[in-house]
């Protein structure tokens, strides 16, 4: 997971975005708790919200407490923790942990193989911190670790298919979240709705990076399932006009929005809970909202142009 | 049954109007008409069938008599297909009954050269079923292409080109991102000059420097 699954803070409530960040904050510590201080680099807004779904659909009991902050000592933050005697809410941190540390280091082997030079050099010197902490991961929920190999491996092969369908590319990651989502209930129908949400979810997820990284991989000769469907590849190696960017970025925009519009229905069934407000405005605002600052405002583009 | 208040989400002292509008959000979100074609149907009209009842229940026990009235839902009768004169209608009576992988192994039997407009309208469905909207947008795409007078294969691709537009969800870049509204500063003076060349059309002024 990329990072893109937060939520829209204008829209939010003061007391949803304390609790929104008390759940990151008790996300870190139970990665530090059980996979070692070096794993915390791997959280992810992503399992921030994997960890918040999981709590709503088993209505887990929290309480909040007021601790130092790990990496800041001198800030105090609040921390939701697991209820005295609430056993599923120390499950629900421990999976989305797990979850974190994963789904990274699939990252990190992924980079390893095909970024720059220097990225190469990073993701080697992490890959090798998290080595552990993997280990320890894939042994608590093996379930896991097998569905997120599996999907790599349909990923590849999609992605090196003769022809490439962008629907074909989007599927592993779709079912992976569908299949993480789906565990997450023990109801049939709950199960089905679930399922749903992960299943458009992840293609979401998938596409939105695609849409992201387009320009860049076109220009630098790299793969992105969109690059045939849009007609891109005679522009491979060079940067794309701007005008051909602006049209490929739309019909990016417009794959997403069907792909939203299809979650929607699943939003709508997802279980009622003290989360309610957050899913929804991660799911409903957070996402479109992304969509806009990457495709249209290209906010990470700017950041990045600054710093240099 | 469960607190019909608990499902309106209001509390027990909330007024008429309030229970009404709570009412009213929750009938717009449930709809039968967002879920069309959604393989969680059943459980939206579940919980349409859950607020309906307690919405007349709550109206029932405050008006003191059985019979409620007022804003009640519909029903709504399933998007049945053409049907008549289909040559894969078991293939339509497999999507309509969710066997996806059925209806798909079917499809894939039939050799190119007969496929014909159905055959790309039905193939879309099942792709839009799993959740493959690139493919199912193409294929029913080229349905209307082979058929155009089709109506059945027309409001497949509506849906499809609706969804993309952001009218259910997701990101319009032509409309101002979360305001809804109609009328900004903009619109605001471009009518009031609207209406100053008018006034001067018929010998009025309203706006005297121009």
């Amino acid at each position: 997971m990329f990072g893109y699954v937060r939520p829209f803070r204008g829209e939010m409530l003061v007391k949803e975005y304390e609790a929104y960040k008390a759940v990151y904050c008790g996300l870190c510590d139970a990665l530090g708790k059980h996979y070692g201080r070096f794993s915390r680099f791997a959280l992810s807004y992503d399992c921030t919200f994997y960890a918040i779904l999981a709590m709503q659909i088993r209505s887990a009991r929290l309480c909040a407490e007021k601790k130092c902050c790990t990496c800041n000592p001198l800030k105090k933050c609040t921390y939701l923790c697991p209820a005295e005697g609430d056993g599923s809410a120390a499950e629900c941190y421990r999976k989305a942990a797990a979850l974190c540390v994963i789904m990274t280091v699939y990252k990190l082997r992924d980079n390893m193989e095909d970024e720059g030079l220097l990225k190469r050099i990073d993701a080697r010197f992490l890959h090798g911190l998290t080595k552990g902490a993997m280990k320890k991961a894939s042994r608590d929920f093996p379930e896991m670790a097998e569905a997120v190999r599996k999907m790599t491996e349909d990923q590849r092969a999609a992605e090196t298919a003769e022809t490439v369908s962008v629907d074909r590319c989007a599927a592993p990651t779709a079912e992976l979240l569908e299949t993480l989502f789906t565990d997450l209930s023990t109801d049939g129908g709950e199960r089905r709705v679930l399922g749903q949400l992960g299943y458009f979810l992840g293609r979401w997820v998938y596409l939105m990076d695609a849409s992201d990284d387009l320009a860049k991989d076109v220009e630098q000769g790299r793969f992105n399932p969109f690059a045939e469907r849009l007609g891109l590849a005679k522009y491979r190696g060079q940067a794309l006009p701007e005008d051909v960017r602006k049209a490929a970025e739309a019909e990016c925009n417009a794959v997403l929005n069907g792909t939203l519009a299809r979650m929607g229905s699943a939003v709508s069934l997802l279980p009622g809970g003290q989360f309610t407000g957050i899913l929804e405005n991660i799911l409903k605002l957070g996402l479109p909202e992304i969509q806009r600052e990457i495709l249209f405002l290209h906010v990470k583009e700017k950041r990045n142009g600054r710093s240099v | 049954m469960a607190d019909p208040y608990k499902v309106l989400g209001v509390s027990s002292t909330a007024s008429d109007e309030e229970v009404k509008d709570a009412y009213r959000a929750l009938a717009k979100k449930y709809h039968p008409d967002q879920y069309a074609d959604s393989p969680l149907k059943d459980l939206a009209d579940e919980k349409m069938k859950e607020i309906n009842e307690a919405y007349d229940t709550i109206v029932a026990q405050r008006r003191g008599r059985q019979n409620a009235g007022g804003y009640t839902y519909a029903g709504y009768s399933g998007a049945s297909g053409s049907g008549g004169g289909s040559s894969f209608s078991d293939v339509r009576s497999y999507i309509a009954s969710g066997r996806i992988a059925d209806a798909e192994q079917i499809l894939n039997g039939v050799p190119v050269e007969n496929r014909n407009a159905e055959w790309y309208f039905l193939k879309g469905s099942v792709l839009y079923r799993r959740g493959w909207l690139e493919e199912a947008k193409d294929h029913f795409t080229r349905a209307c292409q082979m058929d155009p007078g089709n109506g059945e294969y027309q409001a497949a691709l509506n849906q499809a080109m609706n969804q993309r537009s952001g009218m259910y969800g997701g990101y319009n870049p032509n409309m101002g991102s979360m305001n809804t509204g109609g009328c900004n500063t903009c619109d605001l003076c471009q009518g009031m000059i609207c209406a100053d060349c008018c006034c001067e059309c018929m010998g009025g002024d309203l706006i005297p420097c121009c």
